[in-house]
């Protein structure tokens, strides 16, 4: 050991940042806005997490819902599941809690220019894609057309409202919404979302899907996609997994010999073809 | 192995006797330059890794300790920081660099350390177990194989002294005491006792292993490119009970959980990790339930594809070392050697069946 050259890191310090704003997108989601101390940069990529903790709470990974063109603020979308997102539900403006990261390797923006992007995202899953979306529609001209699929159970889970108003009057978005279980007020389109693949008119050669979600539905997804004959390396997709270090070491999120917190959470669908385990 | 390896390991070295008293008052001489950790009997059968404060209570003949040497570095428990609830502050916790000595350690347990290195340098470098691992000496010692012992079969010789900077040898009386570094070299330039080798005391023999893979050790990771859908793996969750004693005794696993702790003044706290082990039901668990090894075959082969081929990869050195810990406690007589040499079978009949 004492002949190799490194940099020692305290990999486990959180920094203590604080909450500009909190809003309550569902029953059990809210929107918390970040600010990092002395408007330090969080520097991330679309795709990318943090490790989020609350001191006597505990710590879990939560993955960027904003792009970093929203930079020195980023946001966290968190459904109120557990003791930690509990805690942090509870939080208001002002309040703080600790931030490690980013992590992970986030989507590879500059492979996508020119492209038509597909967004396929279910239930939470529309959370880390938002980094993803706002960061192409913030960047409009470099990406071809913009097809948004989202699938939620019902149609009070459906998250940020105001931007799928936003991306309903966009003429340059094209988005689809389709619910699982109906309620009586719902005027749209019913039923999974893999029923909202078929009807699609691709360009697949020149279309790059990403998908996000809950784990029962990638099969199904990468069903639908090959169904329109998408090709596997034009697809993405953003896996998620219990993570106790989000540095590599812990061994919670390891698929076979692939740590997510390190090489994902994003991947690109062929390397996950060659990995078990994952989907 | 026969006796000529040993010979071309060791002979280059310079060597001096001691004989046990020499030994004891050596141990003496180190103790005064920081704390000598060597194996301690604690049971019948059973010994442990301790600070020495009895230079007679160390012992050197014995099989293998049942917790192995990676407590040193990533103890059990360990706070990660502490922390006060009402104003959002924590600190670090010093850990310490005095110097340590580790007397008496078998070449597998050394070699595990350096896996460990391996895991915990690579990528970002971890303070907390690098900064422990700063100003150690170890010092070897000669073992003999019991039936769990199979380090030779991962290409770890029991006299492989890479890592130590003095080796003792059994010899009558005492031991031959091998100069491996010039650190070792300069130990005993201070303690300036011991006494010439003569004929009478250098015997080597190198002892035989019991338990072999009988697969060369280069082969190992070829091995598990096939067997991923071996029936061996459902062979093992039969009889395996899921308790994790194999990763926790094991000298090269070192996943770990993480835990907020409140004390009771409910404003202090501490954020603490724990061993943890890829066997125990709930490790590969995600939020909403949905489990990825949920059974005991794919956790089994997991936990074996971390020591021969998924780190191994990278590493170019299999990390599993051989020390035996996983079979001899497994509390369902699950012995890894059995696992590898059933699935060296599956994997030669599958080529067979190619063949034909």
């Amino acid at each position: 050991m004492e002949n190799l050259i490194f940099e020692k890191k305290d990999l486990y310090n959180p920094i203590i940042s604080t909450i500009t704003n909190v809003e309550q997108l569902t029953d059990t989601e809210k929107r918390f806005e970040i600010a990092l101390p002395e408007n330090q940069i969080l520097n991330h990529k679309p795709g990318q997490f943090v490790q989020v903790s609350i001191f006597g709470f505990g710590e879990a990974p939560i993955s960027i819902s904003s792009s970093p063109t929203k930079s020195p603020l980023f946001d966290l979308t968190v459904r109120n599941a557990g003791r930690l997102t509990d805690k942090m539900h509870r939080l208001t403006v002002g309040s703080q809690l600790g931030v490690r990261g980013p992590f992970g390797n986030g989507f590879e923006v500059n492979n996508f220019k020119g492209k038509d992007i597909l967004f396929v995202c279910g239930g939470i899953g529309l959370a880390p894609t938002k980094s993803l979306i706002d960061y192409v529609l913030a960047n409009r001209n470099d990406f071809g057309r913009v097809v948004i699929l989202y699938g939620t159970k019902s149609p009070s889970e459906i998250l940020f409202s105001d931007e799928i108003e936003k991306w309903k009057k966009d003429k340059s978005v094209e988005l689809e919404i389709s619910i699982d279980r109906p309620d009586e007020n719902w005027k749209g389109k019913v039923g999974v979302i893999t029923t909202l693949i078929p009807p699609l008119k691709l360009d697949v050669a020149n279309t790059i899907a990403t998908i996000v979600g809950p784990p029962v539905m990638y099969k199904f997804v990468l069903m639908a996609l090959k169904g329109k004959r998408v090709p596997d390396e034009n697809i993405y997709l953003s896996l998620e997994r219990r993570m106790k270090c989000g540095v590599g070491k812990c061994g919670h999120c390891q698929i076979n010999d692939t740590y997510v917190c390190q090489d994902g959470p994003v991947f690109h669908y062929p390397r996950v073809k060659e990995l078990k385990e994952a989907v | 192995m026969s006796s000529t390896d040993v010979k071309s390991r060791l002979e280059s070295f310079n060597c001096y006797y001691f004989d046990k008293d020499v030994t004891q008052k050596f141990i003496s001489f180190l103790m005064k330059k920081g704390d000598v950790i060597a194996p301690h009997k604690t049971g019948e059968l059973s010994y442990k890794y301790e600070i020495v404060s009895d230079a007679t209570e160390v012992v050197l003949n014995y099989s293998r300790t049942i917790l192995p040497l990676k407590k040193a570095f990533m103890p059990p428990r360990e706070t990660l920081i502490n922390f006060n609830i009402k104003n959002n502050q924590y600190t670090k916790p010093q850990i310490s660099t005095e110097p340590k000595i580790f007397f008496g350690i078998h070449s597998y347990e050394m070699q595990s350390i350096k896996r460990l290195d391996y895991s915990f340098i690579t990528g970002l470098p971890e303070s907390n177990y690098l900064t422990r691992r700063e100003n150690c000496k170890f010092i070897g010692v000669a073992y003999k194989p019991d039936e769990w012992h199979f380090a030779g079969s991962v290409g770890i010789d029991i006299n492989e002294t890479d890592g130590f900077c003095l080796y003792f040898y059994p010899a009558k009386n005492g031991y031959i005491v091998f100069e491996i570094t010039d650190e070792g070299k300069n130990l005993l330039d201070e303690f300036g006792e011991g006494s010439e080798v003569t004929d009478e005391y250098l015997k080597l023999n190198e002892d035989k292993f019991q338990a072999k893979i009988k697969f060369h050790h280069n082969r190992i990771p070829e091995i598990f490119t096939h067997v991923y859908n071996s029936k061996v793996w459902e062979d093992v969750a039969q009889k395996c009970v899921g308790c994790g004693t194999c990763n926790l005794l094991c000298s090269t696993c070192y996943c770990y959980d993480v835990h907020d702790e409140i004390e009771l003044d409910v404003e202090n706290g501490q954020r603490d990790r724990f061993w943890d082990g890829c066997m125990l039901n709930k490790f590969a668990e995600v939020a909403g339930g949905e489990n990825f090894r949920d059974n005991l075959g794919s956790r089994n082969r997991h936990r074996l594809y971390r020591k021969f081929k998924y780190i191994t990869n990278q590493s170019d050195k299999l990390h599993c070392v051989g020390c035996g810990r996983c079979s001899r406690y497994c509390p369902a007589n699950i012995s890894l050697v059995e696992i590898v040499n059933d699935l060296i079978d599956d994997y030669t009949k599958q080529q067979q069946k190619e063949i034909l």
